[in-house]
């Protein structure tokens, strides 16, 4: 089974961190609300197993201009696509 | 796929809640169902229908409850976290005797048995706080 | 009330400190609720939720109520499964002598598997 991790803080919360360890093979995180910022911070995302998905969700970054900014690391997806993943992982965990 | 969604955060107060309401749009939309909503918490601001807002804006709460009313959703205020918050239904409004009841309607007062339930017999539970 | 036709693995993760907000309380309430519908549970304090279990807690003074025996509460529901997360003590310099009680100590990738097998997670 795999889960899927949202993380709705700004990366002051340590949030992604806190649910770092907690993650396993297969998993998948979404930045959403003020989690988004995480994507400007390499140190998190850097860390993360390679095996990780990570996505970011394109409403919150539109709201921060965020758009524009390097977030390569991150798959961008609609509420469309947040449901979608919600579906695609056996569960969801929400971090807030 | 039944989804249920518990909101644990006020309007207003975090994002929470508008994200929230825009994920279960989002669901509907795709063709899965909701099985319950779950306010809890400070979420259960979000079903107090005493807000006013700006003439040409429409409340989080009053979305909340068009929403609720519009699909017909099963939709569940914790008592334990409602009732200290102001959040009362009809008859707590009554046996308090305050002449109305501050929740809207198209919510229900229910016990946290709903919540397990939900998580239960739901394929996804997903928390917005 | 309850439509209890199969039995699910539920695990309730408590990450805050006890009184600052009610998050810890709810936490227990929730997990509480579920041993009353006879589900399997899982209750894991993880970071700031392991400063729940320090001894010498008394929150009279703050007018709360003290959350002292909670492990003690989650045992007599029949909530066997707690769980104490090494790394959260450690990041504390809390040790393991340092909680009066019986728990099981666990490291982050057996949280993992814990979450894994659950149907559904409350992470508090």
């Amino acid at each position: 089974m795999t889960s899927l991790h949202t993380i709705s803080k700004a990366p002051s919360s340590r949030l992604f961190e806190c649910c770092l360890p907690a993650l396993k093979h297969g998993d998948g995180v979404l930045f959403i609300e003020d989690g988004v910022y995480y994507c400007l911070t390499d140190a998190g995302l850097a860390v993360s197993n390679p095996d990780l998905e990570v996505f970011s969700l394109q409403e919150d970054l539109d709201a921060r201009g965020l758009m524009n900014r390097k977030i390569d690391q991150a798959d961008v997806i609609d509420y469309n696509g947040f449901v979608e993943l919600c579906c695609r992982y056996d569960k969801v965990i929400s971090w807030f | 796929m039944k989804f249920s969604i518990v909101l644990t955060a006020a309007p207003y107060s975090s994002e929470a809640a508008a994200t929230a309401l825009k994920f279960a749009k989002a669901l509907l939309g795709q063709g899965h169902t909701i099985y319950r909503l779950f306010f809890f918490n400070d979420g259960v601001h979000a079903a107090n229908r005493f807000t006013t807002v700006a003439e040409n804006e429409i409340s989080l709460q009053q979305q909340w409850d068009s929403f609720i009313a519009q699909h017909k959703i099963d939709s569940v205020v914790c008592v334990t976290s409602a009732f200290k918050r102001g959040v009362l239904d009809e008859q707590e409004a009554k046996r308090q005797q305050f002449e109305v009841a501050s929740m809207y309607g198209s919510s229900e007062i229910a016990g946290l048995g709903q919540l397990i339930d939900a998580a239960v017999n739901s394929d996804r539970l997903v928390n917005f706080g | 009330m309850i439509n209890n036709s199969h039995r699910q693995t539920i695990t309730f993760i408590s990450r805050t400190p006890p009184y600052g907000s009610d998050r810890a309380q709810l936490c227990l309430d929730t997990a509480l609720a579920a041993a009353v519908f006879d589900q399997e549970i899982n209750y894991v304090f993880y970071s700031d939720g392991v400063l729940q279990l320090l001894n010498n807690q008394n929150a009279d003074a703050i007018d709360c109520k003290t959350l002292r025996n909670i492990t003690e509460t989650l045992g007599l529901y029949g909530i066997k499964n707690i769980f104490v997360d090494r790394g959260s003590l450690q990041q504390r310099d809390i040790h393991e002598d340092d909680l009066a009680t019986a728990v099981q100590f666990i490291d982050a990738e057996r949280l993992a598997e814990i979450i894994d097998k659950s149907h559904a997670v409350f992470n508090l």
